[in-house]
């Protein structure tokens, strides 16, 4: 901390010292609806000095004094050009208007749209939600993490696994925030749908590589969503009937242009659908399946320095027959103050709580029988964060982030005829994170800039709580337990610390094009425990302990990044090594549920990832889209396992393609299509049998794991979005969206297994798996005024 | 706790609405030679069965190649008594026992000796305690029990009643379950159980839950008028029972929440230098019961 001041000081005094210049900084807004806008660019007319909105939409700028006129540009956005006579520090906060979509129009182009070349982001992708809201869904209903699963560098095992897979990493290794809050299970119906409502989100960010030092926590990528603040102009409806699903959204503002709110919600009907195929003998007749959830903000701007906002999301997914129930659920909440010290300093600070619970319950008809299973995980965090507009070529970036864990692994009651019950309960696990940061965007040359900084994270696994020691054995068995310790409340059981270094760098070689590239360090003090191929939502995390030592991943990168055609085309080519210590992996037959000991159930390996991703996007014109090509490997070297050689993980996928385009027809009909083809997963199948008292137990002979590919992943889905005649006097407009998932009816394999036939004991065989194994079609009605 | 994930699969299968399964074809390796010893002998005064075959490639659709030549010798350590089992046929080596002898000890030590060619692979298993069985109750299937399962025509249901000594010693179970004096043999019929005390187990050969503490086990395995249910619980040791909770897991592995298939642990030794032998040796205390349904 005494660090964090002596720079604070250092920092004023040079503000003051500079007195040649003034600093412009303010607000950008959406003039139709109030929403704050991320990632405007704010330049000096020709010239190089600019800057850009953050993530509250502040931007600050500091200039020669005197007459400048400044440029404020957006894509899709009229650019404003603001003359401007600068002799003190001013507030400038603008709105800006949309360009008109209709295509009868010329569409005015704003000057910077080469954001992507001159930008410090490299492995990064932002998703207008407009842009996600065209894309072919599966049901028809959009969905963020099945759009950036388009992306290159993400992958995932197959369709209904919940998260995805980035550059190597596991579904654990992604941190997914909405508005600065953790979602640890971004899943809905398992994995088809994700928690968030694209009605209430404004702005999606995917962080692969060069990962800035003021995110931390989880190695492999951050998915950063930020919530719609809610129409602060006027109030909108937003709404869909669809074939699974049917949301509604209300935003209004309480105090115009000062204080608005959004309210969304979903709730799936697939349960009355299913009921009627449903035979009478099958289980789970009788049963409920349904998930719902609640996405709420609400913003209230004080004055021109202050402004507070309080978001929420409450979700759960309920699914369960007469005797046998499973739920689960996410509840986060998240209070920010931004705070305009002068127009240098800004500060935001978050305060955020994050649930995450589930249930697992069976019972008997006639008789108290029972058995319930919870498990939860909870945590709390405040995250003070500056940046310091220092002056047209640093801008400082610094905070601190303090979060608590609070576990819960599991706690069983089991009740019996008699009336009596056993509890099977674990103990509670804390565990205390704190991290300093400190980072500086600087133009080094007219033409380099780097960002350059460094985050210390401290992890502690504190009590109440026991310490497990266990003993050495072979490689691949459970570790035999030698003795426990107990701590008392607060005493510190392992402390770990991680400097990680975090390190980008851009050099402009022309207006069109530019090369970059970054390393940086990441440390993750927990994972989720799952030896499933696709991750369940029963799945348990844990902390790191006396025995599990911290996730730690190191990933370079290099990129080039190239527009063409006056920025029609958007393309890049970058590559990435990523090399992972302490990954968790399973000893044979792992017993991981209800386990007071299942640290003896793990091994930590090393991890390697590395590929090259292609992308091309066109961003203007009727058609509009992108395509994008992966050629990657990730593999595992873990103790034990698979002769103790390499061995591909789960989600390595040697070639992947993605494409999505979508097409305005008319003014009316918009059509869309996404081509997508991967390479199969690789997997572990058995060369032969044994029988054992008349059971074929598959046995591989070679000892390898992931020794086949299951075949290659491939699908078309296509769109077609009607928009219905407006009625001029009315803001009432209707769509009707109709999609065709998986056009060509692939059965896509999800797995292979091998089986004995029933009552067959000699036939053996090999079965595809596969989750999607038609076409799915369907329709949605869409309204908004 | 495995078999949860197992019913988690199963309602996932119901809940996919599109999702298939279908047979296709697979390549694979050949696979190196392996000698499987499927060495489970207990108290049952019946005659007692050592099989040695190999590994067969895993679309074989023949029984497996019987090994012969073979020197199988049991010895109960304790007593210091060797039993040599003799070579019948398809891989089979039996003992019939005398009127005097008495295998199967609690609390004995036994050593398994196979030698193939020369070599002698080896093993060593220790024999539990029983558990004693008070009853077979037999009821109607008023589809009460398990997952709402419901049947058209009148079926019974039969309930084990079956106490073991509830102490600290956990106790693991290998229900075996004849109907006619036909074994429930599929994949889904392996029925494993910890410490099932006190109550009734059903002796449907559908787990559910393996609890460590007192449990009861539900399941639909049905029966008509004049069938025979017989029941033989076998109590094994721990390794054993985790040797059956693998096997059952890489039995039927597939399903959206799959495991990663491994190879099943063996508790046979193989020298040095020689083709591995596979498999199991376990000896087990064998309580029996048998009911008619009327």
């Amino acid at each position: 901390m005494k660090k964090i001041s002596f720079l604070l000081l250092v920092l004023f005094a040079k503000t003051v010292l500079s007195q040649d210049k003034a600093t412009v900084s303010g607000y950008l807004k959406d003039g139709k609806n109030g929403e704050s806008l991320i990632g405007v660019t704010v330049y000096k007319k020709n010239s190089q000095i600019g800057s850009s909105t953050n993530a509250y939409g502040f931007y600050s700028l500091t200039l020669p004094k005197g007459n400048d006129t400044l440029v404020f540009s957006f894509i899709g956005y009229k650019t404003i050009m603001y003359p401007i006579t600068l002799n003190s520090n001013h507030t400038v906060n603008i709105e800006l208007k949309e360009e008109e979509t209709d295509l009868d129009e010329v569409l005015i182009t704003s000057e910077k749209e080469d954001v992507n070349v001159k930008s410090m982001d490299m492995g990064t992708t932002k998703l207008d939600i407009k842009q996600i809201n065209k894309i072919p869904a599966l049901l028809g209903e959009v969905d963020i993490v099945r759009a950036i699963q388009l992306l290159p560098g993400v992958t995932t095992v197959g369709e209904g696994a919940s998260g995805f897979n980035v550059r190597g990493g596991n579904v654990d290794q992604n941190l997914i925030l909405l508005d600065e809050a953790p979602v640890y299970n971004s899943s809905h119906l398992f994995g088809f749908f994700s928690v968030f409502n694209p009605d209430a989100v404004k702005d999606v960010k995917l962080i692969k590589g060069g990962i800035p030092s003021q995110y931390g926590g989880r190695v492999s990528s951050i998915l950063d969503i930020r919530m719609k603040e809610g129409n602060s102009k006027q109030l909108s409806v937003n709404g869909g009937l669809g074939t699974i699903f049917s949301r509604l959204s209300i935003e209004a503002p309480i105090i115009k242009d000062k204080m608005s709110f959004i309210v969304a919600g979903r709730r799936s009907y697939i349960d009355a659908l299913v009921k009627p195929f449903v035979k009478s003998s099958n289980p789970i007749k009788g049963s409920q399946f349904y998930f719902y959830d609640l996405t709420a903000k609400i913003n209230y701007r004080i004055d021109d320095k202050n402004t507070v906002f309080a978001s929420g999301y409450f979700g759960k997914d309920v699914f369960g027959a007469t005797v046998f129930s499973f739920n689960w659920g996410n509840a986060t909440g998240t209070l920010r103050w931004n705070h305009v010290f002068n127009s240098k300093l800004f500060m935001n600070v978050s305060t955020f709580y994050s649930n995450y619970n589930y249930q697992l319950q069976f019972k008997t008809n006639n008789s108290d029988q029972a058995f319930k299973w919870t498990s939860n995980i909870v945590n709390y965090s405040i995250k003070p964060d500056f940046t310091y507009y220092l002056n047209s070529k640093n801008t400082v970036r610094f905070g601190l982030q303090s979060m608590l864990y609070d576990f819960m692994p599991y706690k069983a009651i089991i009740s019996f005829n008699d009336g009596t019950k056993t509890n099977l309960v674990s103990e509670k696990r804390y565990g205390l994170e704190n991290a300093v940061y400190v980072g500086n965007e600087q133009k080094i040359l007219p033409r380099l800039t780097a960002e350059y900084g460094v985050r210390l994270s401290m992890y502690s696994l504190i009590g109440n709580g026991s310490a497990y020691y266990f003993r050495d054995t072979t490689a691949n068995t459970p570790l035999p337990f030698d003795h426990e310790k107990k701590y008392s409340q607060g005493q510190i059981i392992k402390t770990y610390v991680t400097p990680e270094p975090r390190f980008s760098l851009n050099y402009v070689l022309n207006s069109k094009s530019s090369i970059k590239a970054s390393y940086n360090r990441m440390a993750q003090y927990l994972q989720l425990i799952s030896n499933t191929a696709a991750s369940t939502p029963l799945d348990v995390y844990t902390l790191a302990t006396n025995n599990l030592k911290p996730l730690i991943a190191d990933q370079g990168s290099v990129g080039y990044f190239r527009n063409f055609k006056d920025n029609m085309f958007e393309t890049s080519v970058e590559v990435y090594y990523k090399y992972m210590q302490n990954q968790m992996d399973y000893v044979d037959n792992a017993d991981l549920f209800i386990n007071s000991k299942v640290e003896s159930q793990l091994i930590q390996g090393l991890g390697r990832a590395y590929g090259a991703e292609f992308y091309i996007k066109k961003n203007k014109g009727k058609i509009k889209g992108w395509i994008s090509y992966t050629l990657s490997k990730t593999e595992r070297l873990v103790r034990g396992i698979s002769n103790d050689n390499w061995f591909y993980s789960r989600y390595d996928r040697t070639h992947c393609l993605n494409t999505s385009v979508n097409y305005d027809i008319t003014k009316r009909w918009n059509i869309s299509a996404n081509f997508v083809f991967l390479s199969g997963t690789p997997a572990s199948f058995p060369n032969t049998k044994i029988q054992i008292q008349n059971y074929n137990i598959p046995y591989n002979t070679d000892n390898i794991r992931n020794n086949y590919r299951i075949t290659p992943y491939h699908r078309l889905d296509i769109g077609a979005t009607y928009a219905f005649k407006k009625n001029e006097r009315r803001r009432y407009k209707q769509f009707l969206v109709i999609s065709v998932y998986n056009v060509y009816n692939r059965r896509n394999a999800f797995s292979i297994y091998f089986r004995t036939k029933d009552g067959q004991p000699n036939q053996t065989e090999a079965v595809r798996y596969s989750v999607i194994g038609s076409f799915v079609p369907a329709l949605t009605y869409n309204f908004n005024f | 706790m495995k078999s949860l994930v197992k019913i988690i699969v199963f309602s996932c299968l119901a809940l996919s609405f599109a999702s298939c399964q279908d047979v296709v074809q697979v390549k694979l390796d050949e696979g190196s030679k392996l000698y499987v010893v499927d060495a489970f002998v207990n108290s049952l005064r019946t005659d007692q069965t050592i099989k040695i075959t190999t590994n067969s490639n895993y679309f074989s659709s023949t029984a497996p190649t019987g090994v012969s030549g073979a020197n199988v010798v049991l010895t109960d350590l304790t007593d210091n008594k060797q039993y040599s089992f003799i070579y019948t046929s398809n891989g089979n080596y039996v003992y019939t026992l005398l009127p005097t002898d008495t295998l199967a000890k609690v609390n004995h030590l036994y050593a398994l000796n196979v030698t193939i060619d020369g070599n002698v692979y080896t093993s060593s298993t220790t024999q539990k305690r029983y558990c004693s069985i008070d009853s077979i109750n037999v009821t109607l299937n008023d589809n009460s029990v398990g997952f709402g399962q419901q049947s058209k025509d009148t079926s019974y249901l039969c309930i084990l009643f079956a106490k073991d000594k509830a102490d600290a010693t956990a106790d693991y179970y290998w229900i075996k379950t004849f109907r006619n004096d036909t074994l429930f043999s599929d994949a889904s019929d392996l029925n494993l159980n910890i410490d099932g005390t006190g109550g009734e187990i059903t002796n449907a050969p559908e787990d559910s839950l393996d609890f460590t503490a007192p449990s009861t086990l539900l399941g639909f395995k049905k029966y008509r008028r004049h069938d025979k249910c017989r029941v033989e619980v076998h109590s094994i040791m721990r390794n054993t029972y985790n040797f059956f909770t693998q096997a059952q897991t890489q039995i039927n592995n597939g399903g959206l929440f799959a495991t990663t298939p491994e190879n099943v642990k063996t508790n046979i030794v193989t020298p040095n230098g020689t083709t591995k032998a596979v498999g199991w040796f376990s000896v087990a205390s064998v309580a029996t019961k048998s009911v008619v349904v009327k």
